[in-house]
């Protein structure tokens, strides 16, 4: 994924580096124009087999969901559009993505799993729980800023598609590998510009600054790679709602004890907090990987008078 | 004596009326798939040396069996993905996740007829057979046919095997290597006479 992350910085920095001054809406088109093309260069890398019109959720992800919130974050971060619109745009789309991510499958059909009332209420409460989550770290990232929200969100992005990948769905996990690698870069890169170009740059808190295209993709991704994991692959309820909220831990160095305390201070104490569930999640998941899945990687029980081996995974 | 023949002719012709709507004409025999009686199975290639056997336990089907006119044969059966069965939970589960089967997308396997040809000892029919949200023609060969009576309750068999490609069908070619492309269905059903 280093082209990826490679081509996600060339992108930022070409793109700020053309311009004279740097504002925060500069900053967020060169952000969205980052993620987008190293987004498209990592999943052509990774080969997801994907197709037109969509498959399955992840084409549905890759190719619906994640281009409109490429859209709604270019559109969101021009200083002339009232904060008010920017906010309906997210919400809207809050409330389509599971709506989009469930098309077409049993949840939605007349004579599958759900009553129209059970799959209206859940597409409901799943697209406000995003919504949720997203106003909560962008208000963070406001507030406070700081580089560790986008590490946080990463590090969620990884442990879902760790998570997702070990009950079961390969391709489902390895998804998320791109957008770690794209975030991390676009988020290094516009810190790099942040204090290397510090005379050019014409915004309040330079240091601590996270563009809203970071946070906004990061939380959709993060939403929809847990929302493909539970609905359509094998990861349970809880693991899902524990990563998706992680990310919110960050709020704690809000509290007044750590509130003024040094940034990198803050940014471990952020980390490491956001760290602690997600660790038990993986290693849970793990543990049930070891458990269900042995017998198809071929490792034999010691009992049986065998050695353990392992062989290609087989399913 | 006129009356007389004018009725009895009237009675013939009514007669004959009756004869000609009530004689049954030879249409098409209805059966249902008889789920406990039937089986479809497959075997996949794993790692190009051995081969997995699997079935789908939830079937269901029907056939409309015209033994005048074979052509007005049809033929449909609807597997339930879901129903996967390889022995292994783990496997199963696995199978049922997108990687594989993407069975909350596709929760069925579907074969309906669009031409029937009566050959020896069965019928060769050509229909859309649609797997994991794509449908392509396919001929098969369903050999047997022959009605037979157990306890008032008429029934006909067929089987049947036929070899796809999972690529051929939107698989994901990279998820194929320890599991072969090809995959081989052998279907044993009998009908039940509606």
């Amino acid at each position: 994924m280093g082209i990826a992350a490679a081509a996600s910085v060339v992108v930022v920095l070409v793109m700020l580096a053309l311009s004279r001054s740097i504002n925060e809406t500069k900053l967020n088109v060169a952000c969205v124009f980052g993620i987008g093309i190293g987004l498209a260069i990592g999943n052509a890398v990774l080969a997801l087999n994907l197709s037109w019109p969509p498959r399955n959720g992840l084409d549905r992800l890759l190719m619906i969901v994640v281009p409109a919130v490429l859209g709604v974050e270019l559109i969101a971060g021009f200083n002339r559009v009232p904060r008010v619109a920017a906010w309906l745009l997210r919400i809207s789309l809050s409330l389509a993505t599971p709506r989009i991510l469930l098309n077409g499958s049993v949840y939605l059909s007349s004579s599958g799993d759900w009553t129209a009332w059970r799959a209206g209420a859940t597409i409901v409460v799943c697209g406000l729980g995003l919504a949720l989550v997203w106003s909560l770290l962008s208000w963070l990232s406001r507030r406070s800023g700081g580089l560790s929200i986008s590490f946080a969100l990463c590090l969620a992005i990884q442990c879902s598609g760790v998570a997702v990948m070990l009950a079961g769905y390969i391709k489902g996990g390895a998804a998320a590998i791109p957008f770690v690698a794209t975030l991390l870069a676009v988020s290094l890169s516009l810190r790099m510009v942040t204090k290397h170009a510090a005379s050019r740059v014409e915004i309040d808190k330079p240091n601590g600054f996270v563009a809203a295209g970071i946070v906004g993709v990061g939380v959709v991704s993060l939403f929809s790679l847990l929302f493909i994991g539970r609905f359509f692959g094998d990861i349970s309820t809880g693991p899902a709602l524990t990563i998706l909220l992680a990310p919110l831990l960050c709020w704690t160095t809000e509290l007044p004890p750590l509130r003024n305390r040094k940034p990198l201070f803050v940014a471990s104490c952020r980390l490491a907090l956001v760290a602690i569930p997600l660790l038990v999640v993986v290693i849970a998941a793990m543990r049930e990987f070891d458990r269900e899945m042995s017998p198809l990687l071929g490792k034999m029980s010691k009992n049986d008078g065998t050695t353990q081996q392992t062989s290609h995974r087989s399913s | 004596m006129i009356r007389i023949l004018s009725a009895s002719t009237q009675m013939l012709v009514c007669g004959a009326i009756l004869c000609v709507y009530t004689t049954p004409t030879f249409a098409a025999d209805e059966y249902d798939y008889d789920l406990v009686h039937s089986s479809v199975s497959f075997k996949a290639r794993h790692l190009d040396i051995g081969w997995i056997h699997g079935r789908f336990n939830d079937v269901a089907g029907k056939f409309s069996i015209d033994r005048e006119d074979p052509s007005k044969s049809t033929f449909s059966l609807t597997i339930k993905t879901d129903s996967v069965d390889t022995a292994n939970e783990a496997r199963d589960k696995h199978l049922r996740q997108p990687d594989y089967f993407d069975t909350k997308q596709y929760p069925t396997i579907e074969f309906k007829s669009t031409s029937t040809k009566a050959i020896d000892g069965g019928y060769e029919v050509t229909g859309d057979f649609t797997m994991h949200g794509t449908t392509n023609k396919i001929t098969i060969v369903l050999m047997g046919g022959k009605e037979h009576s157990f306890k008032n309750v008429k029934r006909v068999a067929f089987s049947t095997e036929l070899a796809l490609k999972r690529s051929d069908y939107g698989f994901d070619k990279k998820a194929i290597g320890a599991i072969g492309d090809k995959a081989l269905i052998m279907i044993d059903c009998e009908g039940v006479r509606k």
